[in-house]
């Protein structure tokens, strides 16, 4: 399994809470960009994928043209023809309905969209430049296009956000043609807007915890998967791209600040657009190989994070051997004890009641 | 040796006495232009915080406007009262002191204070005053201090700016002139004082040195007089801008040798070394004992690092000769040592210096002073540590330690100054008016009170012009109660205090409502709660964590992810478990911080 993430980092104007490597208002450099990009990817020409997640920023600001363009490009060079899944996020602002057929005709199954909330007082102080009815407009045309598969993102814990609106929110969105949620807790991180200007009705953690497992309990009734920290799926609906990522696979990121995990080796690529565009292959801004035990410790922290799936031991000893896997495994039997974990064989899991601390338990896993 | 000076420049905190060094070391030409403000504070924590704490001696050659060659040894001396020991021991190694008075300020506590060690130890004072440079000096106003509160004559004062250079020259022509040589014969049988020590990874124990007579060369074989230990003199030297090696020290210098002292515990400051030829010369006094104020429990984080941390502390005596320790143990802490500090300032330097240069993780415990507690069988204990107290039932009274301080405070500021004193259960012992402007206020106050904030206080409360000094001044009973703190259904002992009963039940509120915001949440509640025997005076619970969830999980970067959860996990290394909680070390120090 190989993935492949390509990153947009484009927006129109950054969301007050958003520390996502993308720039606003610098759309004169789109064509640079996909010229660098383009010399990016031809540095692994004959690399073939499985998956294929654009991201961003806002891939949505790309329009149909430059999608089109972009997609012919990147297929020219990587092997892109028998992708198991191609998902690209957009907004719906910029979903318009010429972009999402062209993002279909590229070969482009799955879409996930930036709803962050159904409330326009929420969307409005958080920043977000769209309302409800365009985000629900943008799932109907979405699924009017053939999408089947439509993801949408949102954030609990928002300024002036309720149980009543959250609810709300959720409701829409099980009604809708949506198969996937990703929910999110805000978190105030530095260099966003929100760092800067603190925005008030910000919900303390015990409120966001209530929130978020409203959320899941909502979800859940309708029928929705908890099958990671913070995703919901229908049944089988789950984003193979981003599995990949939880069992510790391989992929290759494209664009400034898109990480990579290649032969064994994790690196990143320097966030600044401007220096990717000079130079893309002078990019590279960290990079580690990982030894056995540290690499244990990682995927065991990812696995956990699959709350169904959880973390099989026996598999990973047939991987590592058995010696190797042997400090994690007390480490895990001490937890377990705890309560922190539950075993059933030799896989684990992560508990609903840890599911909200689990930075906790990841502690004590890596070492 | 005729043309020898060997002398310090003491003052009151931030007078200006490293700045005065920059300067003389400029004019002589020891350094171009100094590279940086207060070039001997070289200590990291000196930097960090703008103040001296280790005395730094320096040789510097001078020509004279006599056109005389003199070598002068200055000796930087920290100001805080909390270092005075640095100053005391200084002074051992010199026949004259630069008294500085900051201008805009005045005679203050520790002028006073150092300037009565200095005359005491037999130095010729030369009085000076600094910052003339600034508009509100008030150089009239300081001669007459120091003549009505020192009784210096005020045609020996020198005006100087330590910052612009003015009157510095001058500074040094009145040190050859003034000071004079040491006595003391190269000729008679070695003796010397050792003032200080520091430890080095590859030459061991390295001891400075007063030469009081005889001489000193590589080769010489030395005794410790209070081991009566014999080791022979590698190298000798004196200190310039670092150790400057030299083929011998004679009598009337100051300097280093190293001798292969293997062994932090073999040598201690004020020992005094002879010749193993003549083991018959008698001891130099020494110093007075540093005279412990605070104490409080240290403990290694990790419980197996104890006997790391034992070797680590007396590799740090050397460096620092008024901390005491011994070991002790904790119920809640497992295996440690109580140490003794001269102030809360000396105990926050001294814990970091040795997490920083001795590279221990350690946890101190809730400072205490030395109770003396009267038992109803007829003992009496002294007891530095509120857990070891007897069983309340046993105990038939306690007394506490009492200080008698005196505050120099502006008479506009009176007023406050004797409020805050009062609130502090002080009793006043008298009034002095040195002149028409300033009081001294003489006050007796339980040492208990001064260290937590009195201090801090009155800088406050008299917009910072009250300067204090004291000194230990015997023990009374106080009406105390001994309170405990109950983590998780367990007491700690490591955070037991001893309190006036009057109070004890809002400061034990207040405790534990500090305590509760600096305990960090998990998984369970944590009930919290402050008892006398079996009283609880004060209960709270820290809930347990809702929320601890990284927010996104950043696509693909899972460096990022694993980043930032090994920075939650240094975080919680910091940590001492006790019991199933996990308590930083600001919880020891919450009972400091609380505002009565
Ligand atoms: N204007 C002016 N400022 C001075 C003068 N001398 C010292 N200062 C300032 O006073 C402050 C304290 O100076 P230091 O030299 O650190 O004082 P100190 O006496 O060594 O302080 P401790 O060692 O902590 O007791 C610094 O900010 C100096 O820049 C002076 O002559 N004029
Ligand atoms: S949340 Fe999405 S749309 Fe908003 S600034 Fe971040 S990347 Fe751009
Ligand atoms: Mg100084």
């Amino acid at each position: 399994m190989q993935g492949l993430y390509v990153h947009i980092p484009f927006c129109v104007r950054k969301c007050y809470y958003c520390d996502f490597y993308s720039e606003g208002g610098k759309l004169h450099l789109l064509d640079d960009y996909l010229k660098a990009l383009l010399t990016e990817a031809e540095q692994y020409r004959g690399l073939t994928f499985d998956t294929l997640y654009i991201g961003g920023g806002t891939p949505s600001i790309l329009g149909a043209a430059a999608l089109e363009q972009m997609m012919r490009g990147l297929s020219g060079c990587l092997g892109l023809s028998d992708l198991e899944e191609a998902t690209i996020e957009a907004n719906p602002d910029t979903a318009s309905s010429e972009f999402l057929r062209a993002a279909a005709a590229s070969g482009i199954s799955r879409l996930s969209i930036g709803v962050q909330s159904l409330n326009d007082d929420e969307l409005t102080r958080s920043g977000r430049l769209h309302n409800a009815t365009q985000a629900l407009k943008a799932i109907d045309m979405a699924s009017g296009c053939g999408f089947d598969d439509i993801s949408a993102d949102i954030i609990v814990g928002l300024p002036g956000q309720t149980t009543k609106s959250l609810e709300n929110t959720l409701c829409s969105l099980s009604h809708s043609a949506v198969t996937h949620i990703s929910a999110y807790c805000l978190s105030i991180e530095q260099g966003t807007e929100f760092a800067r200007h603190p925005p008030s009705g910000l919900t303390t953690d015990e409120e966001q915890a209530e929130l978020f497992e409203l959320a899941a309990r909502y979800l859940k009734e309708n029928g929705f998967v908890h099958y990671e920290i913070s995703n919901f799926a229908l049944p089988g609906r789950e984003c193979r791209h981003n599995l990949n990522y939880w069992r510790g696979g391989e992929y290759l990121g494209l664009g400034p600040g898109a990480a990579s995990h290649l032969r064994g080796r994790r690196f990143k690529n320097a966030p600044d657009l401007q220096k990717y565009i000079v130079g893309p292959l002078a990019d590279e801004c960290e990079s580690e190989t990982l030894d056995v035990e540290s690499k244990l410790a990682e995927e065991a922290m990812l696995r956990l994070r699959l709350l169904e799936e959880g973390l099989d031991i026996a598999e990973l000893e047939e991987r590592y051997g058995r010696n190797n896997v042997g400090r994690l495994l007390a480490r895990l039997t001490k937890l377990t004890d705890a309560g922190m974990l539950v075993r059933e064989g030799k896989r684990y899991r992560l508990p609903p009641a840890m599911v909200m601390v689990s930075n906790r338990v990841f502690t004590e896993i890596i070492n | 040796m005729n043309n020898l000076r060997n002398f310090c420049i003491i003052a009151h905190i931030d007078h200006g006495k490293s700045t005065l060094a920059d300067r003389i070391l400029e004019l002589t030409g020891m350094v171009r232009k100094t590279s940086m403000d207060q070039m001997l504070d070289s200590m990291d924590l000196e930097r960090e915080r703008g103040i001296t704490i280790k005395a730094k001696s320096v040789r510097i050659p001078y020509k004279a406007g006599d056109g005389g060659e003199y070598i002068l040894n200055l000796i930087d001396t920290p100001g805080h009262v909390d270092f005075n020991y640095e100053v005391s021991r200084s002074l051992m190694a010199c026949e004259g002191a630069v008294l500085l008075v900051d201008a805009t300020q005045g005679v203050e506590a520790q002028t006073i204070a150092n300037a009565n060690l200095a005359l005491d130890a037999g130095l010729k004072i030369i009085p000076a005053i600094n910052k003339i440079d600034l508009p509100g000096a008030m150089v009239d106003d300081c001669c007459l201090q120091l003549y009505s509160m020192l009784g210096l004559s005020i045609e020996d004062i020198l005006l100087v700016s330590a910052k612009d250079g003015t009157g510095v020259i001058e500074l040094l022509e009145a040190v050859v002139a003034r000071v004079p040589p040491p006595s003391g014969s190269a000729d008679t049988p070695l003796k010397c004082l050792i003032f200080d020590s520091f430890y080095d990874a590859y030459r061991g124990v390295i001891p400075h040195l007063r030469i009081f007579t005889g001489s000193l060369k590589a080769g010489d074989k030395i005794l410790i007089k209070s081991t009566e230990k014999i080791y022979e003199v590698e190298e000798v030297g004196y200190f310039s801008l670092g150790l400057a090696q030299c083929p011998m020290l004679q009598a009337g210098e100051v300097g280093y040798a190293v001798a292969l002292i293997r062994n932090a515990g073999e040598i201690h400051v004020g020992d005094t070394v002879v010749s193993s030829d003549h083991p018959e010369e008698l001891a130099i006094p020494g110093f007075r004992m540093a005279q412990s104020m605070v104490y409080c429990g240290v403990y290694p984080i990790v419980t197996s690092e104890y006997g790391k941390l034992g070797a680590a502390l007396e590799k740090f005596k050397l460096n620092d000769s008024s901390i005491v320790f011994e070991k002790e143990n904790s119920a809640a802490l497992g295996y440690g040592y109580r140490m003794g500090f001269l102030g809360m300032l000396h105990m926050e330097i001294a814990l970091e210096r040795l997490r920083r240069e001795y590279e221990q993780d350690i946890i101190a415990t809730m400072p205490s002073v030395i109770y003396k507690v009267f038992c109803k069988n007829g003992d009496i204990l002294m007891l530095d540590n509120p857990s070891k107290f007897p069983p309340e039932g046993n105990i038939g009274h306690i007394e506490e330690p009492i200080i008698r301080t005196r505050i120099i405070v502006p008479s506009a500021h009176i007023g406050p100054c004797m409020e805050l004193a009062d609130a502090k259960r002080g009793t006043l012992v008298g009034i002095e008016h040195p002149d028409d402007r300033r009081a001294i206020l003489i006050y007796d106050l339980p040492l208990a009170d001064m260290i937590t904030d009195f201090y801090d206080r009155l800088k406050s409360v008299s917009r910072g012009y009250a300067s204090m000094d004291y000194e230990l001044n015997g023990y009374r009973v106080g009406d105390l109660v001994k309170v405990d703190i109950i983590v998780n259904n367990g007491i700690v002992d490591a955070l037991s205090y001893i309190a006036p009963k009057e109070g004890a039940t809002a400061r034990g509120r207040a405790l534990i409502h500090k305590l509760s915001k600096t305990i960090p949440k998990h998984l369970f509640k944590i009930p919290l709660q402050a008892a006398i025997g079996a009283q609880v005076i004060a209960r709270e619970d820290i809930f347990p964590m809702r929320k601890d969830v990284l927010a996104k999980c950043y696509g693909g970067d899972i460096t990022r992810k694993r980043k930032l959860l090994e920075k939650q996990k240094e975080g919680k290394k910091k940590m001492k478990m006790v019991g199933f909680v996990e308590v930083p070390q600001e919880a020891f120090l919450s009972l400091m911080k609380i505002e009565d």
